[in-house]
């Protein structure tokens, strides 16, 4: 038996002395460096995460019982994700410097948003990638979105109402922003020219009035119009057999309609549909029908 | 002097003793001697008072416990309390309810209405179990007592779900009728109104069939007959009886309460279907058409209260209990101008009232629920909602 082994040991390589001299691993960069050293002439463009490289004491990786995440030497979880050492903020200010070259100034006149705002209403956005391959086409880059705020655009209440009615969920009700985002069209410019079109035909759409608009519904509010509405009609009944009841004289409508307690019902009842009911608006609706209704109460 | 000679007695026996006596030799004036120097010594007590009659109840007597008397229970109060009560009722013997500030509330526009006047609506709304059917409860027992013909429909929602029968209504063909719950509330109607049906006489001739009719000039109390023992036309009976008393009540013959818990089971969906399987629309059940009518504010000499309730609604969210959430915009428009009045949990007094009674009545049998940190510990548990508060001191 150890006959072959010696033979097989023989084979490949010999001895320890002929075998290349195997170097001790020196320790590594990180020991080395300053606090205040360059760091993006350490990274200076996107590379693999080198523990020996970065002198953070960085730790990833599920624990065992009673253990801690693994270090940084030799983990593959630290490999395998995507870092950003190539781009702090200090490498962003040298690109940063490095492009003025190619830029124009910003306009003195415009140094607020308010004035940006009033001369510029619309705002696109687009994007545009990047990737080494043979191609520069990227499918992503058409995509175009047009921003704009509805307070800038000239309409009136029916126009406003009929191009949110058209525009549906494009619209935010809370910033007040219309935002068309077109990628329909194979270019980046053709989908601008499309959202543009949009536009324009949205604005001259809700201006005009349809036939068929005249058959809108109490269903088809956006909010609660009190003239016309049953809680009108049943108020000015009730006043009318109160007062008929009182033999006080049979006052008009609109004299009834004039009276404070109606116009503060009116008020209530109106503030109570569009915002909704909390404690403080049903309170308030409790009051004014009280001084509507004369009611008081007795407590012992 | 009696009076106060057993309230220096310190042990809860005392209190006992004073709360098996009869309640009549503690009146008035004695009451107010009561009140006044027990606080000092004796917290125990101030839970109850003796006044059973809510005309008198006021701002004093928040906080207390009052009891209803037997017989009056069994007349104004058939079917009117809801269950749970119906139980602590037995247990106890005695049916208390707490004077509360959204009852008087209530009870102070009951007493300054103007009949001339079309009647007022008064909502009760509040969170689950804050007590919107004991106020209205207490409302119909000052009603009750004052002589006022008391139109009180426990819970609207049974009329909307679960009905066994369903016949096509005999007036209108549209419309279906329930008979059994129908006569089942009309039985219930006659205990509690049994001296006004003699007294109020119906307007037109109402014709049942080819054998029976009801001339005009009977008393309304034949309607009721007609209705309980021919159980076909219950639902017609039902519908007379509300027309009658609404067109009625302007002549000041008697002044009507209409009480209906559960209201928003009337601008609800139902459960019911027809033979084809398809649902009905609340309106097309011939008792919630009648009722939506007798609701409306058209009709003057009495007054309108109702109660939202979760409870037993159908579709609805848990948590909800706001007015326009419960009744939806239709029984809304249908209800406004109404007065919305909020029943909420216990305020410290309240609860330290409730926690007496159930002690004084040995409710409590776990031996650290009589300790403060017992009572901080159900405080918290109940958050000082009534109804969990009776949950919860039910299984101690």
């Amino acid at each position: 038996m150890c006959q072959i082994s010696y033979v097989k040991s023989t084979f490949g390589l010999a001895s320890r002395s002929e075998r290349p001299i195997r170097r001790k691993a020196l320790p590594p960069r990180t020991e080395k460096m300053d606090v205040d050293q360059d760091w993006p002439s350490v990274y200076p463009v996107a590379a693999p995460f080198k523990p020996s490289a970065v002198p953070l004491p960085v730790r990833m990786g599920y624990p065992v019982k009673k253990g801690v995440p693994m270090a940084k030497e030799g983990n593959l979880e630290l490999l395998k994700i995507p870092n950003f050492l190539h781009l702090t903020p200090v490498a962003i200010k040298r690109h940063c410097e490095a492009l003025k070259d190619f830029c124009t100034e910003w306009p003195a006149a415009l140094d607020s948003d308010e004035k940006c705002e009033k001369h510029f209403p619309i705002e696109i956005d687009t994007a545009d990638y990047v990737s080494s391959g043979p191609s520069v086409r990227n499918p992503k880059a058409r995509v175009v979105t047009l921003r704009v705020k509805l307070s800038s655009l000239n309409l009136d209440n029916h126009a406003k109402k009929k191009l949110i009615k058209l525009v549906g969920e494009r619209y935010c009700k809370t910033t007040d922003v219309l935002s068309i985002t077109t990628d329909r069209c194979p270019l980046k410019r053709q989908n601008y020219d499309y959202a543009l079109y949009l536009l324009t035909v949205l604005y001259h759409e809700s201006w005009k009035t349809e036939e068929w608009e005249k058959n809108k519904t109490e269903a088809d509010m956006e909010e609660y119009v009190w003239e016309n509405s049953s809680s009108e009609k049943n108020v000015l009944q009730t006043l009318l057999q109160i007062r008929a009841a009182d033999s006080s004289g049979a006052p008009s409508r609109e004299e009834l309609l004039g009276t404070k307690e109606v116009e503060d019902y009116q008020k209530c009842v109106v503030r109570l549909k569009n915002e909704g009911e909390n404690e403080e608006s049903l309170a308030q609706y409790k009051e004014s029908v009280k001084r509507l209704l004369n009611l008081e109460c007795s407590l012992n | 002097m009696t009076a106060k000679t057993m309230l220096t007695g310190v042990t809860r026996l005392s209190s006992r003793i004073q709360k098996l006596d009869p309640r009549c030799f503690l009146h008035g004036s004695a009451q107010a001697a009561q009140s006044n120097p027990v606080p000092a010594e004796h917290p125990r007590v101030i839970s109850r008072t003796s006044d059973s009659d809510p005309a008198k109840h006021g701002e004093q007597h928040e906080g207390k416990y009052y009891s209803i008397p037997i017989q009056d229970l069994k007349t104004v109060f058939p079917h009117g309390l809801p269950p749970r009560f119906r139980m602590q009722v037995k247990t106890f013997g005695e049916a208390c309810l707490m004077v509360r500030k959204p009852a008087l509330e209530l009870l102070g526009y009951l007493k300054n209405t103007k009949f001339s006047h079309p009647a007022v609506r008064y909502l009760l709304y509040g969170e689950k179990g804050t007590g919107k059917t004991l106020s209205l409860c207490h409302a119909v027992h000052f009603c009750a007592k004052h002589d006022w013909l008391v139109l009180h429909i426990p819970d609207a929602h049974l009329w909307v779900k679960n009905c066994r029968e369903l016949l096509q209504s005999t007036y209108n063909k549209q419309r279906f009728d329930q008979p059994l719950e129908a006569s089942t509330w009309l039985k219930n109607f006659k205990t509690t109104n049994k001296h006004f049906l003699s007294q109020i006489k119906v307007q037109e001739k109402y014709v049942w069939n080819r054998r029976e009719s009801t001339e005009k000039g009977s008393p309304l109390g034949e309607v009721v007959e007609q209705g309980i023992t021919r159980v076909r036309n219950a639902t017609d009976a039902v519908g007379i009886v509300l027309k009658e008393l609404r067109n009625q009540s302007s002549t000041g013959l008697f002044h009507l309460l209409v009480a209906v818990d559960g209201v928003n089971a009337l601008w609800g969906r139902s459960t019911l279907k027809r033979e084809d399987r398809t649902l009905i629309a609340p309106e097309e059940l011939a008792l919630v058409h009648s009722l939506r009518k007798m609701v409306k504010n058209d009709w003057h000499g009495g007054a309108i209260v109702l109660s939202l309730s979760q409870t037993g609604s159908l579709f609805k969210s848990r948590t909800a209990y706001l007015p326009h959430e419960l009744l939806g915009k239709e029984g809304f428009d249908a209800l406004d101008p109404f007065l919305p009045i909020l029943t909420s949990n216990y305020n410290p007094k309240e609860f330290e009232s409730s926690f007496q009674y159930y002690l004084e009545n040995n409710w409590l049998q776990h031996e650290k629920a009589a300790t403060e940190e017992g009572k901080k510990e159900l405080k918290f548990l109940s958050n000082c909602n009534p109804g969990q508060l009776e949950r919860l001191c039910a299984s101690l």
